[in-house]
């Protein structure tokens, strides 16, 4: 073999051999994601595997069994290395001391100081951070424009008040027997704090007490907001089967078409344009009582990093990445999917629908409670909360069903 | 001997222990725990929602035994002759038997959704029903959607039971029987169900048990609703463990349940002892 030869072979060699050498440096971390936020999350998991030489593996656990895996996988020392959950159940877990702390490595980021404040304080325990936006959420409320037309409303105009998605409602109903005015998943415990809290908390009520000294359900928003409800039910406005969806249908009847207005999420948004791409509808804010009153859930799923993760330094890596204008953008806002930094809103993605633009600003009116035992109190299906539901909407007994959820509220914060 | 001991052992006796254990504490899911005596047992005496739960899984029970009994007895006469069509018959009643519990509660939760569900459709299209039923609107109504759907799921594993046990019958007891002139149903009621009596009991014995833990189909059907009315005893375990992440009064109550169920179980056999030494 000549002298060049053997040098050619070595230098392939080594050129392999460092090859090689990165390839075995490169780790892969385990993601854990809940059913509903799996979509956003893939849409930053699989640009970060497309440009990182680390990968994530995501997992997807159904919403309900997300904080019980959680908790029990920290309590079993078998964790992911990023988690991405739904932000309410923040204040347990921080409590609890199940997620590593990122004070240093978010308060040292740029990017951090620009993310929206309800995702900062839902994160904060005791003066420390824990987690970030991750794929934000926020309720806002959709109107069929082509129904609006048909009832002779302008399809352009939407409700301002909770008295007046009454008044469309009752307008849309007379188009026939099949369609309705308005929609609201009755047995779902999630769904009604996610769109029709905001309607009490923009007529002035606060819903949840933070401890056992504190006061639920307060303001007279929440009486008025139920009365409208209760009338809306016992009108026919809404389909009976609603009493009994436990959110499995949230949205799957405002895509046949034949409901007139409805809350729900911004991820809405691109469902119909997928789903149901003629259908003409509208986003606007959630309303109160009285015109100019408006609010929103500022929902979504944060991440962080599970006490116990074996890549602790790359999850942070990750965490910071995610909130750079790439993962921001090409990452979120490119599939219709709101930033957590309200600031990058105004983006070339969202330009093209305005709707979009406007639920990203339903980040900046919304409200999301710092409170324990949230699943309790709200999610649980014999929650206080779901039960003042119902028992006002569909029994009539709207002060009744405030008293005692009002006395279970607080009993529970105070546990 | 030992192994056999050794595996209940640690299969049983030790999680038992520790599950006791942890009915004494206030542990939590999150973490944390202190020694509470009897105080969560004191807590079940007074939780109404457990009571109402319990009620409704003995309701439950006593009415879906019978039916899983009789239309599974029922079955198994009609298909206890080797012939190729009858075994096809028992193969096609068995084959629900082996879908998943989760999977079998999804499937009939969407056959009874009011506006895409067949059963409602079919019901409309036979005259049935004039307009669609919102099955789960009502506790009734839930409660028998869940029992219609266990006993399509369930039923077949009682009729192979069942005809297990009447082929056990020595063949020259009937044979004698049919000589004497013995009508069918004579040869039912006199010959084979008092000699099938021990695996009635049997057959008895699981479907009540398995009533009284019953927790899938209702958690994907009915998420215990309309208004908690159709929470099981489970369930209610279930939603104060891994929801109020009360894990020591989860505990607490798993015992309650599990010596409830014992007595009823021990009660059941001795009464049919009882009745067998008649």
């Amino acid at each position: 073999m000549t002298t060049r030869t053997l040098r050619a072979a070595l230098a392939a060699s080594l050129i392999a051999s460092t090859a090689v050498a990165a390839t075995a440096r490169a780790d892969t971390m385990t993601m854990w994601v809940r059913a509903s936020g799996t979509n956003a999350a893939s849409t930053l998991v699989n640009l970060w595997n497309s440009t990182h030489s680390d990968k994530i593996e995501l997992t997807t656990i159904p919403d309900n069994q997300m904080v019980t895996k959680l908790a029990t996988g920290v309590q079993a020392g078998e964790v992911p290395d990023l988690v991405s959950f739904d932000l309410i159940y923040m204040p347990d877990f921080m409590k609890a001391g199940f997620l590593a702390d990122l004070t240093a490595d978010l308060k040292a980021d740029p990017n951090f100081a620009s993310v929206a404040k309800a995702y900062v304080d839902i994160a904060t325990y005791e003066g420390k951070l824990y987690g970030a936006g991750f794929t934000p959420d926020v309720s806002i409320l959709v109107w069929n424009k082509d129904l609006f037309k048909k009832a002779g409303l302008d399809p352009d105009k939407p409700p301002r008040s909770v008295p007046e998605i009454h008044e469309d409602a009752k307008k849309i109903h007379a188009l026939g027997a099949d369609t309705y005015g308005f929609y609201f998943s009755g047995s779902c415990p999630g769904c009604n704090i996610f769109t029709t809290s905001p309607m009490m908390v923009a007529s002035g009520s606060k819903i949840l007490p933070a401890n056992g000294n504190d006061d639920a359900l307060t303001g007279d928003g929440v009486k008025d907001v139920l009365e409208q409800f209760k009338e809306m039910w016992s009108e026919g406005l809404v389909p009976k089967s609603a009493q009994a969806d436990n959110g499995s249908n949230f949205v799957a009847l405002f895509k046949t078409g034949k409901i007139g207005i409805q809350g729900c999420g911004g991820f809405l948004i691109s469902d119909l344009k997928r789903d149901v791409p003629g259908m003409n509808f509208g986003v606007t804010f959630l309303p109160g009582m009285k015109d100019g009153e408006v609010s929103s859930f500022v929902g979504g799923d944060v991440v962080a990093i599970p006490v116990g993760s074996k890549h602790v330094p790359l999850a942070k890596a990750f965490i910071a990445w995610e909130l750079t204008d790439e993962a921001q953008l090409d990452g979120l806002a490119k599939n219709d999917i709101l930033p957590s930094r309200p600031a990058l809103a105004d983006n070339k993605y969202f330009a093209a629908d305005p709707r979009i633009v406007t639920t990203a600003k339903a980040l900046g009116v919304g409200y999301v409670p710092w409170v324990y035992h949230f699943a309790d109190m709200v999610n649980s299906d014999s929650s206080p909360w779901i039960n003042m539901l119902q028992r006002a909407i569909f029994d009539g007994d709207v002060d009744g069903a405030i008293k005692e959820a009002r006395e279970k509220m607080k009993a529970i914060a105070a546990e | 001997m030992a192994p056999a001991l050794i595996f209940v052992g640690v299969f049983v006796l030790i999680p038992l222990g520790q599950l006791i254990a942890m009915s004494m504490t206030d542990r939590s899911l999150l973490g944390g725990g202190r020694f509470v005596g009897f105080g969560n047992y004191v807590r079940i005496w007074n939780d109404a929602g457990f009571w109402r739960a319990l009620l409704f899984t003995v309701k439950y029970t006593i009415v879906l035994t019978p039916i899983l009994m009789i239309l599974g007895f029922g079955l198994a006469l009609l298909t206890v002759d080797n012939t190729p069509l009858k075994r096809l018959t028992r193969t096609v009643a068995f084959l629900p038997v082996v879908i998943g519990l989760s999977s079998s509660s999804l499937l009939w939760f969407w056959l009874f959704d009011e506006q895409v569900g067949l059963i409602n459709k079919l019901l409309t299209d036979l005259r049935v029903i004039a307009q669609p039923i919102v099955w789960f609107v009502s506790a009734d109504l839930a409660f028998w959607a869940v029992v219609i759907s266990i006993t399509w799921k369930v039923v077949g594993f009682g009729m192979v039971l069942f005809i297990a046990g009447i082929q056990s019958i020595n063949p020259e007891i009937m044979e004698a029987a049919v000589v004497d002139g013995a009508r069918y149903w004579a040869r039912v009621s006199r010959i084979i169900l008092p000699l099938s009596r021990r695996i009635i009991l049997l057959t008895t014995l699981i479907s009540a048990i398995g009533s009284m833990l019953a927790f899938d189909q209702f958690y994907i059907m009915t998420s215990g609703g309309p208004r908690g009315q159709t929470f099981t005893a489970v369930y209610w375990i279930y939603q104060n463990s891994f929801v109020s992440f009360k894990l020591g009064y989860g505990a607490a109550l798993s015992i309650v349940l599990t010596l409830i169920i014992l007595a009823f179980s021990t009660l059941q056999i001795a009464l049919t002892a009882r009745s067998e030494a008649k």
